[in-house]
């Protein structure tokens, strides 16, 4: 599960994603990170046996969580499916179908945003 | 042997053979190009990519009083008016007059905004003549109101193209779009096997007054586009690099927002997606041959742009099916391709054209004058005055400092010889790092030992062999102030900095004025 992690400043100082990692059974893979003493957001994939339980925790420690299934908006209007984004991207998120239309993997997708930038027609959106 | 008039009697019975030139290049491999000429009447060719060189006149009409235009701006993007009072030619990369708004907004957008039916603002200043009172225009308009919007592109469907990489450490920012450093990715702009000119390399039908697809309209081909070559190394016929072009003509008024794309190259700027689609009748069996071209069969080179020259080193040859594979191998890594050009898009404008002959809508036509097949090369710009190449430019003897070296050291150093940079080096003279005036200071302030903790590790520098322009380009981008001179094999040679590239340019300017 993909999800975004807000920290609120009063926890930023605090151990949490080690502690949950030393605690749970679960695969933690942090794709993104902001974090400032003012708080800060974090995008991580999570899985294993006891996922649910580690959300539990992380909820309890005051981490806000909100899963997310998409990383990557394409806007069908705007997309021309040239596929200028496709070699940029550095997890082999973006392929060509067979219909030579652009796809995006959600499941991939690390959020980098150098697809969103690349863009000639800004076509591709982070989705917050 | 077939007329073009036969076919066209064909297309008005309702039972001429039209095929996209993908379909052709299987028919021709499974029956050979003797029977696809037989069976087969017009092969459709489609195209949906960057075209820069393009842009339309207006006729904006006459205000009361009238106005005789001298600038003029349409959405805030400049048009040429230095024609007679009331025309324009708008060109699809001339960005916004905002600079915040710069390259995201430029001519071609707004030539799509045009046929998306939008209105538009029109500003117009002029010098006020006896007849033409008026000095300033400020209106809205959309397509409609203008008397004629017609689109005129000086140069469309380049017959093949190069692909591009970077062999640079760091990402650059082209017309081929963002290209990764160190080989990161490749890209490529031709639609291959469906592309018009490379479905008739030797323009056996096609010329002036050729009617085509364009942007989803009835449009022509009014000649050679500019850069227009025939002279280049051609493999199975084709041409392996960039070779011929065409100017096209279309009513904007007619056409289809579908089929037509304002966009922007990051850091680069505006160009207009042209959609284009050019009917090639199939006469006779070398014409069917030559329509069977298969992507495997079109070659082109990856060129690498990290070098910002007129030749750019070829690192490789490849053709289209490799490239459309997404992925190809340089030097033993696999790096991942791109295509600039849409071949969906382009698989389209071959459907549609298709459509509409069978259909009875679109009807060919024979060439005025057919393209020219010979005797055209791309001259380069020579300039008067040569670029000044950084071993030209009187730069002071390179005085560096050894990694070991004491911070007070550096610092006399620095201010004995009176300079700002000290580039670091090893025993045998390489390039290591960079230390400033500005690093010693800091390391003064934090009480930093050793020089090798204080300098920057990874240096921009100069090559012997490059313009100095290029220079001022690279300590511009990087917000730096020099940059060391080094060889082949990282020896530092020199330095050079902001100030003698001024210096440069103020004795340049003093040599103009005497």
């Amino acid at each position: 599960m993909k999800a975004w992690l807000n920290f609120s400043p009063s926890i930023v100082s605090k151990t949490v994603i080690s502690d949950l990692i030393k605690n749970f059974d679960v695969t933690f893979n942090i794709l993104r990170a902001d974090i400032t003493p003012k708080g800060g957001k974090m995008l991580i994939e999570i899985s294993g046996s006891e996922a649910e339980k580690g959300i539990k925790y992380m909820e309890k420690e005051g981490i806000q969580l909100n899963p997310i299934k998409k990383v990557v908006k394409k806007d069908e209007e705007k997309c021309m499916d040239c596929g200028e984004c496709i070699s940029l991207c550095p997890v082999k998120a973006i392929k060509m179908e067979e219909d030579w239309s652009v796809e995006l993997d959600n499941q991939k997708c690390i959020g980098c945003g150098f697809c969103t930038t690349s863009c000639p027609t800004k076509a591709i959106k982070i989705a917050d | 042997m077939k007329t073009i008039e036969e076919i066209n009697q064909k297309i008005k019975d309702g039972n001429a053979v039209v095929v996209t030139a993908r379909e052709m290049t299987r028919i021709v491999q499974e029956n050979g190009a003797g029977k696809a000429a037989e069976e087969v009447d017009v092969v459709t060719t489609g195209t949906f990519g960057a075209m820069c060189s393009s842009g339309a006149f207006f006729n904006f009409g006459h205000s009361d009083p009238p106005i005789k235009m001298s600038r003029t701006y349409i959405n805030g993007v400049e048009a040429y008016s230095g024609l007679a009072a009331v025309d324009a030619y708008l060109g699809a990369t001339q960005p916004h007059r905002n600079p915040d708004i710069g390259l995201d907004y430029g001519g071609a957008h707004l030539l799509e905004d045009l046929i998306r039916g939008k209105e538009v603002e029109l500003v117009a200043e002029a010098y006020g003549t006896d007849c033409y009172p008026r000095t300033d225009v400020h209106t809205f308009l959309s397509l409609e109101n203008l008397n004629q919007a017609t689109m005129i592109n000086p140069r469309n469907c380049y017959q093949n193209y190069a692909a591009a990489t970077n062999s640079t450490e760091e990402t650059i920012y082209t017309y081929m779009g963002t290209l990764l450093p160190q080989m990161g990715n490749v890209s490529y702009s031709s639609a291959g096997e469906l592309s018009p000119l490379l479905n008739d390399p030797y323009f056996q039908t096609i010329g002036l007054g050729t009617r085509i697809f364009l942007c989803g309209s009835q449009g022509y081909i009014i000649g050679e586009g500019t850069q227009h070559a025939t002279e280049g190394e051609r493999r199975n016929g084709v041409p392996v690099g960039s070779a011929g072009t065409l100017m096209l003509k279309g009513d904007m008024k007619k056409m289809d927002a579908d089929y037509i794309r304002g966009a922007t190259m990051p850091k680069y700027g505006p160009t207009l997606y042209v959609g284009a689609g050019i009917p090639i009748p199939v006469l006779n069996e070398e014409i069917a041959r030559r329509t069977g071209v298969s992507d495997a069969d079109i070659a082109c080179k990856i060129y690498d742009y990290g070098t910002p020259r007129r030749d750019r080193p070829a690192v490789m040859e490849t053709n289209y099916e490799e490239l459309r594979t997404g992925k190809i191998e340089i030097n033993g890594n696999e790096v991942q391709t791109s295509p600039l050009s849409s071949f969906k898009k382009a698989l389209e404008i071959a459907e549609e054209l298709k459509k509409w002959m069978d259909n009875g809508e679109f009807f060919l036509t024979s060439p005025v004058e057919n393209l020219p097949s010979s005797g055209f090369t791309v001259q380069p710009l020579e300039i008067k005055r040569p670029s000044i190449m950084v071993r030209d430019l009187k730069s002071k003897t390179a005085i560096t400092a050894r990694a070991e070296e004491a911070i007070s050291e550096v610092a006399r150093k620095m201010v004995d010889n009176n300079i700002n940079h000290l580039p670091v080096v090893d025993h045998a003279g390489r390039l290591m790092g960079i230390v400033t005036s500005w690093d010693i200071a800091q390391a003064v302030a934090k009480d930093s030992q050793k020089l090798t903790e204080i300098m920057t590790k990874k240096v921009i520098v100069a090559m012997e062999d490059e313009p100095v322009e290029v220079i001022a380009r690279r300590i511009d981008k990087h917000e730096i102030s020099g940059v060391p001179i080094v060889d082949r094999n990282n020896l530092v040679k020199g330095m050079i900095t902001a100030e003698d590239i001024s210096r440069l340019i103020c004795s340049q300017n003093n040599e103009e004025g005497d």
